[in-house]
């Protein structure tokens, strides 16, 4: 079972995140958080092995700018920026630590993505 | 030799003849002598005159210099001032642009977050509908039905703006009776005086565009809640004061949170204006509500005004004609 961490502070797209990963026997969500300082703390005692992550969150410290410590909270987590600003994707090109890049508009391509990501396959 | 030697005449003797008979000849000299100093102080004088009026001519040749010189200097200053405001209006442009990046951005953004979620549950409904719960449709197209309704208020955001900047703002005043609209507008937004306490008279009566009215009430409550704390309250009343606004209506919507800094007063209801400080730095919004607000205000022939809430918060004030004869006479044919 492949645990899933959700950092998103829209109820309804966290719930929407939540349904597709039940599409998927083989991927358990062990924990939702609207704040990245909430999450980090999740991702420390769960360890999962992907981190769905939107970049404006409900606290202080923005997705991006917390991808370091998600990182060194969860060494083997595979990190998904899930965000609706699309001129992220050219900020987080060359940063290492996030492992893929997916709009939010593109929800279809979140659960072969997550799949993928699992089975080692680098997308970036 | 001396100048003066130079002038006398050769025939002229050096000293007076002891000859008697030279005598004339010796006054001829003399007088010649006369005549030739008479000329070269004529000459002199010429020249000396000359020389004055060349002296003259510098003089004013000097002052007109010195009278064109001010005017570099002064052309200069002009020049300078109206450097400082290219370059004000330069700094005025670079924060639009910035601001515009901003809002587009935000709106993209804002957008995408209801169409993520109607496309999302959508695909789910449509892939998974006999495998689904009676439970979890409902929840989810309950969840389409908001946020479409999310994505349609934005959307007419965006239109109203576009609209009052481009002066094509459709306003259809009539008398409404304020108390009974602001009920009717907190209700439709599921508030009520529970949550916002409301002082208004009676009878007390608005001549505006009812839809407008409800746009901007809403969207002081709005940010009421959403960058102030409670309680929030709705004041209003006729204006009685001696000033050129006497006889209008005022709504005033006061909360009780940190206020606006008083840096960002003056930008508070520009387009895309959003204060970066706390209250407002991790909520969503494009920055068009206030300016909406104005823009529906002044379309009706009123105004949108802030003042700080004692001792902290905000008061956001819309004021609104009683009827035709109220609004201000320069507004009156506003679009």
């Amino acid at each position: 079972m492949k645990a899933v961490v959700i950092v998103e502070d829209d109820p309804d797209i966290q719930s929407l995140i939540e349904t597709i990963f039940s599409m998927d026997p083989r991927f358990s969500v062990v924990g939702l958080a609207e704040s990245a300082e909430h999450a980090l703390e999740l991702a420390q005692t769960t360890q999962p092995e992907i981190i769905v992550l939107d970049d404006r969150l409900a606290g202080a410290l923005t997705g991006v700018d917390a991808v370091p410590q998600f990182k060194e909270a969860a060494p083997g987590a595979k990190i998904i920026l899930f965000t609706a600003h699309a001129d992220l994707q050219a900020r987080v090109v060359d940063q290492p630590n996030i492992d893929a890049f997916l709009l939010k508009t593109d929800t279809g391509e979140l659960l072969p993505l997550a799949q993928q990501l699992t089975n080692m396959l680098s997308l970036l | 030799m001396t100048n003066t030697e130079t002038t006398v005449r050769p025939d002229a003797p050096a000293t007076p003849p002891d000859d008697p008979a030279d005598a004339e000849s010796y006054a001829k000299a003399i007088l010649n002598m006369l005549d030739d100093v008479g000329q070269e102080q004529k000459r002199q004088g010429d020249s000396q005159r000359a020389m004055l009026n060349i002296l003259e001519d510098l003089a004013t040749e000097k002052t007109r210099l010195e009278s064109t010189q001010k005017a570099l200097i002064n052309m200069l200053d002009d020049l300078e001032v109206e450097r400082r405001k290219v370059d004000k209006t330069n700094i005025e442009l670079r924060e639009l642009n910035e601001a515009m990046r901003s809002f587009i951005a935000t709106a993209a953004h804002d957008m995408r977050s209801p169409l993520a979620s109607m496309v999302g549950f959508s695909s789910l409904l449509a892939e998974n509908w006999t495998t689904l719960s009676d439970e979890k449709r409902l929840k989810f197209v309950t969840t389409i039905d908001r946020q479409s309704h999310n994505l349609t208020w934005l959307v007419n955001d965006l239109l109203t703006l576009s609209s009052i900047e481009g002066g094509m703002l459709n306003t259809q005043p009539e008398q409404i009776v304020l108390a009974e609209a602001i009920r009717q507008c907190l209700a439709a937004n599921g508030r009520d005086t529970t949550t916002v306490s409301v002082s208004c008279p009676p009878d007390l009566v608005v001549w505006t565009d009812p839809v407008h009215l409800g746009r901007i009430i809403d969207n002081y409550v709005q940010n009421a809640f959403k960058y102030g704390e409670p309680p929030v309250r709705i004041e209003a009343r006729r204006r009685d004061d001696a000033s050129r606004l006497s006889d209008m209506v005022e709504i005033r919507v006061v909360d009780h949170g940190t206020g606006v800094p008083p840096e960002f007063e003056t930008k508070l209801f520009s387009k895309f204006a959003r204060a970066d400080i706390p209250s407002t730095r991790n909520k969503k919004g494009t920055g068009l509500g206030l300016s909406i607000v104005r823009g529906l205000a002044e379309a009706n022939g009123g105004q949108a005004q802030y003042q700080p809430n004692a001792p902290h918060g905000s008061c956001f004030i819309v004021l609104l004609p009683t009827d035709t004869g109220s609004r201000p006479k320069d507004e009156r044919s506003h679009r």
